[in-house]
């Protein structure tokens, strides 16, 4: 039997939720910097809006 | 492609086309990857293969598993986003793996001037087109060393900002060395995020955190990092360790953290070329067996009501990242820079000092636009070795950085780097499962 654990909300070709988890590279702060922007940045910019351009 | 893996008992299929995250019972994991992947094929009943197989086609229909991959190069965006302000090229501490060369940047030891960052701040706001939420973290050396000229930056940065309706998200990166009251009012009020600097254990962080005359530092940041969580209130901060060669149990340190309070807690394989303290072929199983047994005693705080966030283990399949982000990481170079004490540019601070990746200045702006554009294109579509790879819309390819230290390239993953990624991943997504069902 297989049972659907997770799957993603919606397709977007911009506009995130939740960046922080992506970038795991072991480097100091991309981490905190990279991806925390990306985050607030499409977050307060209308994802479905860029989405249909 | 699908990946199907297994943590204990608890079997798994990772679909990476979809980004779907199922779980099965052990048979159809070994049909599937008698099928898909290589392995003995279960003996199993006709009834059971026509289960598994109706499964299959229901999930394929659905568009949740052998779904097709992106295949389509990401968009460059042209506006920059974030800064790293090296504050200074100094520190107060002599940390053995240290990246920056124990803070000097294989140069010397300075101090960025406040017309240099205030330089920096135009820089970015000039550069940032429509972005309203733009980013600087205070790096180093060790920020708190200028602490008066981080404050002073910071404010300039919020009237600037004020001016064209934009507004900046600051983070400071601390050994936790100077963080008195004076610097936790001040992070507290104005910093979005803190990452303080705490191997775990106090003889492990000893062993590699000393101060400038040899001598182990936690005894003098353990009070300081403490005083700090408990007045963050709800504000974002990471206790950020680096686990060696030296501590492989490094479980240990992070329960350690935990132990004391901490609930924001990341912890990251050193990155050094210095043989006796990084981490090579030889130790990845073990990393691998500690990652396992950091998750369950991970997923057991979290049951007993005592859980704590570990950054590696964060991983958001619902909301999901957008395209350009899964295929293009972390921006440096392009979106991304930082910026040295003399206000010279590189595209992040693993490459500060190497003349080959100096991309300009803040007073003059990009001169070397070949190489924003070679980072620019950089993304999972030119990592060859990425395409097999079932972690690759997760871990966005890995640090260029990183890449090009370690295989000379950045677009040549780092197979040691790579399996550690696959294993935290895996980690995460039994967390997640186990998180979301309460059957841990």
């Amino acid at each position: 039997m297989i049972k659907t654990i997770s799957t993603p909300r919606e397709k977007k070709v911009t506009g995130c939720g939740e960046c922080r988890s992506t970038c795991q590279s072991a480097c100091k702060t991309s981490c905190t910097v990279g991806n925390q922007s990306c985050e607030r940045i499409t977050r307060e910019e209308n994802p479905e809006k860029i989405n249909r351009k | 492609m699908v990946h199907i893996f297994n943590f204990e008992n608890y079997n798994y299929i990772y679909d990476s086309g979809s980004g779907s995250l199922h779980e099965c019972d052990k048979d159809t994991a070994d049909y599937l990857k008698a099928k898909y992947e290589c392995g003995a094929m279960p003996a199993l009943s006709a009834e059971k293969i026509a289960e598994i197989e109706a499964d299959i086609s229901a999930l394929k229909d659905k568009g949740l598993l052998f779904a097709d991959e992106v295949k389509t190069a990401p968009m460059k965006p042209k506006d920059a986003k974030a800064l790293c302000l090296h504050i200074c090229h100094d520190c107060n501490l002599r940390c053995r793996y240290c990246f920056a060369d124990e803070g000097a940047y294989h140069s010397e030891r300075e101090f960025m001037s406040l017309e240099t960052a205030k330089t920096a701040i135009d820089f970015l706001l000039k550069n940032s087109g429509n972005r309203k939420v733009l980013e600087v973290d205070f790096f180093g050396g060790e920020p708190l060393m200028c602490l008066d000229t981080v404050k002073k930056t910071v404010a300039y940065a919020k009237a600037e900002a004020a001016k064209l309706g934009k507004k900046f998200l600051f983070t400071t990166t601390t050994n936790a060395l100077l963080l008195d009251d004076d610097a936790i009012e001040f992070f507290n009020t104005e910093m979005e995020n803190v990452v303080l600097s705490l191997d775990g254990r106090k003889e492990v962080h000893d062993a590699i955190r000393k101060t400038r005359n040899g001598k182990g530092s936690f005894d003098l940041v353990i009070e300081n990092i403490k005083k700090f969580v408990r007045s963050r209130g709800d504000k974002h901060y990471y206790v950020r360790g680096t686990f060696t060669s030296k501590n492989l149990d490094f479980s240990k340190d992070v329960i350690f953290l935990a132990d004391n309070g901490f609930d924001s807690i990341s912890m990251e394989p050193v990155v050094t070329d210095i043989a006796d303290l990084q981490i090579s072929d030889e130790h990845l199983g073990t990393v691998c067996t500690e990652y396992e047994t950091l998750c369950n005693q991970y997923l057991e705080r979290h049951k007993a009501g005592k859980g704590f966030n570990f950054f590696h283990f964060n991983i958001d399949l619902e909301g999901g990242t957008c395209l350009q982000k899964r295929v293009s990481a972390c921006g440096a170079g392009n979106e991304y820079f930082s910026v040295v004490p003399n206000g010279d540019l590189y595209p992040c601070h693993q490459f500060a000092g190497d003349k080959n990746f100096l991309m300009g200045n803040v007073k003059d702006g990009i001169i070397r636009g070949d190489i924003r554009e070679k980072f620019a294109s950089n993304s999972l579509f030119t990592r060859e070795e990425c395409d097999g790879c079932f972690a690759k819309f997760i871990c966005s390819g890995g640090c260029s950085a990183n890449n090009y230290n370690f295989m000379g390239d950045m677009n040549k993953p780092y197979p040691v780097t790579c399996a550690m990624m696959k294993k935290r991943i895996e980690c995460g997504m039994h967390a997640l499962a186990r998180k979301k069902d309460g059957k841990n």
